[in-house]
């Protein structure tokens, strides 16, 4: 899990419309992803984003800018249990590192809100370990 | 979890920069679970009735 969903269930106050999932396929195989969520309930709104049966929208990502390739982030990411599901969540860092880079105003405008969350997180990791 | 939020709260007290409301809000949300803190966000959106891509198309959301 990437962009603001990751970053709302690593603790930053926020609020986001879509799922973003990163996947390690090409962006031409999409059609995969299409039939996993056809065969779920879900319909297609674009080539990569879909609306599951609750109306929650999922958008599917091949590639992302300013990051190391899929498996290295992959290897640093977070693991986390969400929804009864082990999940790997692209830690804090680097999702202010992929807005940062991405650089569009919607992103740009989270980039104070999750520097905050970072220096609130090591001052409370920091004070906790005392 | 949620409910010690005000321990949190009191460790980044010093936080430079931010409102009191700000940082209760991200001690909240440090403090939440995973699960919790996407209940709040989901809480948020369904307050504001923009939880499902339905209900915000007929609010003239694209998405």
């Amino acid at each position: 899990m990437v962009g603001m969903s990751a970053a709302i269930i690593q603790g930053v106050p926020a609020t986001t419309l879509d799922t973003d999932i990163w996947v390690e396929l090409p962006a031409r195989q999409y059609i995969r992803l299409w039939n996993l969520v056809k065969r779920q309930g879900g319909v297609a709104l674009a080539p990569t984003m879909y609306a599951l049966v609750d109306g929650s929208l999922v958008n599917f990502i091949f590639s992302m800018t300013g990051l190391k390739k899929f498996a290295a982030e992959y290897e640093q990411a977070r693991e986390m249990y969400w929804n009864g599901l082990k999940i790997r969540v692209l830690p804090l860092d680097r999702i202010y590192q992929s807005k940062k880079a991405s650089a569009r105003d919607k992103d740009m405008a989270h980039l104070p809100l999750l520097a905050n969350v970072m220096k609130a997180q090591k001052m409370n990791d920091e004070q906790n370990k005392q | 979890m949620l409910k010690d939020w005000k321990k949190v709260y009191r460790r980044i007290r010093g936080l430079r920069g931010l409102s009191d409301e700000e940082k209760i809000m991200i001690a909240r949300g440090l403090a939440a679970t995973p699960d919790e803190r996407w209940q709040m966000h989901e809480n948020f959106l369904r307050s504001h009735g923009l939880f499902s891509h339905w209900e915000r198309k007929a609010s003239g959301f694209k998405w």
